[in-house]
């Protein structure tokens, strides 16, 4: 049997490591804690620490608009509003943040209008004045002040948290609850949470 | 006679190349039918996709796959679904990254509902990590 001649050998050398090096450990989309810093992943798991973090926030999102979707209410595109999002956790969240998500999701799916919502209110308000009251817009170019649609659901969400910790171990649980109610009946049309655990070790 | 040593180097280099192909392999207990839907990045370590379920629901697709781990240690599975319209071009901003654990012999169903109706096929992105 023939020995490799030794330019033979190193391009079979370089050829394996080259091919062999493709098959090292692939990374995962996480966010871990480092000194470097990097544009990454807006979608990746955040792992960084065990309070409320965007993946939480989309993982939410996510539940609460594919649920809201797939049962129908959403038949003949009726106007829904947002109402109040309660943080009952112990940690600072913008539970507004996770409804804005939501809403986007639900008007870029093309099921459902959305109104102004208690807070939008007065920016909607004011424009209106501004367009009837000032003297400053051509007859018949400005909005009619009594033309707005009301809404017929109304969203209203809450998000709670159970802590538990030990010596070395942190354990935190999140429940969001997400319900849509008739405004005119008061009855809820739709309910659904999501319930997410997160347990640290030091 | 010449030519018995470049023979040799290719065969070495087919070889790494199929060992490195093998690694990015399903898992043999996932359906030939079911890999077509999977992305799969690297190795399937133990976890296999043992059926997907799709069904359209008042204008939007939704689909269930039931993931089963093969083997007795844990698995930390990242998975997300892609969805694609009639032409192939991703619908949406794209569903954020979900770890999931499975324990050692157990199994997980992930679900997920298109962002609208113009979803009409999906791809299961996924990685597996061994613990």
């Amino acid at each position: 049997m023939q020995i490799l001649s030794r330019p033979a050998f190193l391009l079979a050398l370089a050829a394996s490591t080259l091919t062999l090096a493709g098959c090292q450990n692939l990374s995962s989309p996480v966010v871990r804690f480092d000194r470097q810093v990097n544009y990454g992943d807006a979608k990746a798991v955040e792992l960084v620490t065990n309070e409320f973090g965007s993946s939480d926030l989309q993982m939410i999102a996510e539940k609460m608009t594919g649920s809201l979707l797939e049962t129908g209410i959403f038949q003949g595109r009726p106007t829904v509003t947002i109402s109040t999002v309660k943080n009952k956790t112990s940690e600072y969240i913008d539970t507004t943040n996770v409804m804005s998500s939501i809403q986007t999701s639900l008007v870029k799916s093309g099921k459902v209008r959305f109104v102004r919502s208690m807070n939008e209110m007065q920016q909607g308000v004011d424009e209106l004045q501004r367009q009837n009251q000032s003297g400053l817009y051509k007859q018949g170019t400005t909005a009619k002040v009594g033309q707005m649609t009301a809404a017929r659901y109304s969203m209203e969400g809450e998000l709670t948290s159970i802590v538990k910790q030990s010596a070395a171990t942190k354990d935190v649980y999140y429940k969001f609850t997400l319900k849509l109610f008739d405004v005119q009946e008061g009855t809820i049309e739709w309910q659904d949470e999501k319930e997410i655990r997160k347990t640290s070790k030091r | 006679m010449t030519h018995r040593p470049i023979l040799a180097s290719m065969c070495f280099a087919l070889l790494a190349l199929a060992g490195s192909a093998q690694a990015q392999q399903h898992d043999p207990a996932t359906p030939p039918a079911v890999t077509s839907k999977i992305a799969l990045r690297g190795e399937a370590n133990g976890i296999a996709v043992r059926e997907i379920r799709i069904v359209r629901k008042n204008d939007v697709l939704a689909v269930q796959a039931d993931l089963a781990n093969i083997g007795r240690s844990d698995r930390a599975v990242f998975a997300r679904f892609k969805w694609l319209d009639s032409v192939g071009n991703q619908v949406g901003d794209g569903e954020s990254w979900k770890q999931i654990a499975v324990q050692g012999l157990g199994q997980h169903t992930l679900k997920s509902v298109a962002p609208s109706g113009a979803a009409t096929d999906f791809r299961l992105e996924m990685n597996v990590e061994t613990r």
